[in-house]
């Protein structure tokens, strides 16, 4: 079991849990893009050599490291692609300039392993620090390496963090490859959609977590990934994990669902839907577009519900009015990765 | 001496390569020293200067300890590409 003590994020809105749909940053040209905040605690001559993934990962986490209320012992850190802008930047120039002098900023920002990193040199922690990149489920194996870890060191405290940029070249090959609309869709009307692909989304969370429950904002019960593209084997596989997860007469609040508004994925979520039939149902890619870590943000904001018990109107589905206890995050990447993460109020 | 208009468009190339985003030109007088605490810069920028000026003035520097006498500040960079400058 693993308690988040302290949550914080970078998205595309001002304040990720939104009060009602009309403060909700809208997209233009189906992307969302991140509201940078003023970072703080990076010198500028830092800030300014790092690309967007970076910026937003460090900048998150910061502020967090410097007011721990436990000695931190290592950094874990999930991202599909990193600084992949920065990449692209040098791998141009290798090409443009025929492989003569290149400039290193580029290059040092551009592997995924930079965020996790740069917060190690700026923290001065020289724990354990690693970066899982396994494309749409690289935040739930940076959660399952933290599980692992907490398991042999119980004393133990860690950063854990999700981050994505969008870079324009895998816009234009995710575009290509059907993954976004290809006519202009509102977020804000996104669910609506009958048509293929998503709208592209970006951004960092961040928490501390340990195994220690006093003061923790919420706890994480269970985690199970998934590679598959058969809904029925979705319905079997959430049935074995709620039967395993649950305790008996124990009944999940709220699927925290992170339908996309692409029509190919909707039978998986229809197929959750119709497990939880006693459960409040809420969305939150209109707030966050969709990315490989998305489901980073998505247990952000379950930390939030639990804790303030008040689920805006323009993130329901589904309503049965239920305290926000107990919340299942289901969440589907390229219509073939899933994953369950049960959190609930410690 | 080299001309000011040079050495407007050189302060805008360091600007634009070391991504200087709170600088101007007006800000970095000609004979301000580069690697002081003022620019705040380091041995990165120092690569980066000498990519800019292979990219932008066809000016190869090889040799570790003429990098140190042309990258003081504008004025030394200036002269050395009106002096060695292929394009």
């Amino acid at each position: 079991m693993i308690y988040i003590h302290q949550i914080a994020s970078v998205s595309p809105q001002r304040e990720l849990l939104v009060a009602s749909m009309d403060e909700v940053n809208e997209s233009a040209n189906n992307v969302l893009k991140v509201v940078e905040p003023k970072y703080e605690g990076i010198p500028l001559s830092v800030l300014r050599r790092m690309g967007k993934a970076v910026r937003m990962g460090v900048g998150g986490a910061l502020p967090l490291i410097h007011h721990l209320a436990f000695p931190l012992n290592g950094i874990v850190i999930g991202t599909a692609n990193g600084g992949m802008e920065d990449c692209i930047k040098f791998l141009n120039q290798v090409i443009e300039f025929e492989e003569g002098t290149l400039t290193p900023t580029n290059f040092v920002q551009s592997t995924p392993n930079a965020i996790a990193s740069q917060l190690s040199m700026l923290s001065a922690n020289q724990g354990y620090n690693i970066t899982h990149v396994n494309r749409g489920l690289a935040f739930e194996n940076a959660l399952l390496d933290v599980w692992m870890l907490l398991k042999e060191n119980s004393n133990h405290t860690y950063l854990l963090g999700g981050v994505e940029e969008i870079s324009s070249y895998n816009y234009s090959i995710d575009y290509l490859a059907d993954w976004f609309k290809k006519e202009e869709t509102s977020n804000k009307v996104m669910y609506d959609s009958q048509t293929e692909g998503t709208l592209s989304g970006e951004g960092s969370a961040m928490f501390i977590v340990n195994a220690i429950p006093s003061n923790a904002v919420a706890k994480i019960d269970a985690l199970k990934l998934m590679h598959t593209s058969d809904a029925a084997e979705i319905a079997k596989q959430l049935k074995y994990f709620l039967k395993e997860h649950l305790a008996e007469g124990e009944t999940v609040d709220l699927l925290l669902s992170g339908e996309n508004g692409d029509i190919r994925s909707r039978h998986f979520f229809e197929a959750a839907e119709g497990l939880l039939n006693n459960s409040s149902v809420a969305r939150f890619k209109h707030l966050t577009g969709d990315f490989a870590t998305a489901s980073a943000l998505a247990l952000n904001l379950a930390c939030q519900l639990i804790q303030t018990n008040a689920l805006p109107a323009h993130m329901i589905k589904i309503d049965h009015m239920k305290e926000v206890k107990k919340i299942l995050i289901y969440n589907q990447h390229k219509l073939v990765q899933h994953s369950f993460i049960l959190v609930s109020k410690p | 001496m080299a001309n000011e208009e040079l050495k407007h468009t050189l302060k805008e190339q360091i600007i634009k390569y070391l991504n200087l985003l709170e600088k101007t030109p007006a800000d970095i007088k000609d004979d301000q020293v580069l690697f002081g605490e003022e620019l705040g810069l380091d041995s990165i920028d120092s690569v980066e200067l000498i990519v800019l000026l292979e990219r932008e003035y066809g000016i190869k520097i090889k040799d570790p300890k003429e990098g140190r006498k042309v990258l003081v500040d504008v004025n030394t960079m200036a002269e050395y590409i009106v002096e060695n400058r292929t394009r």
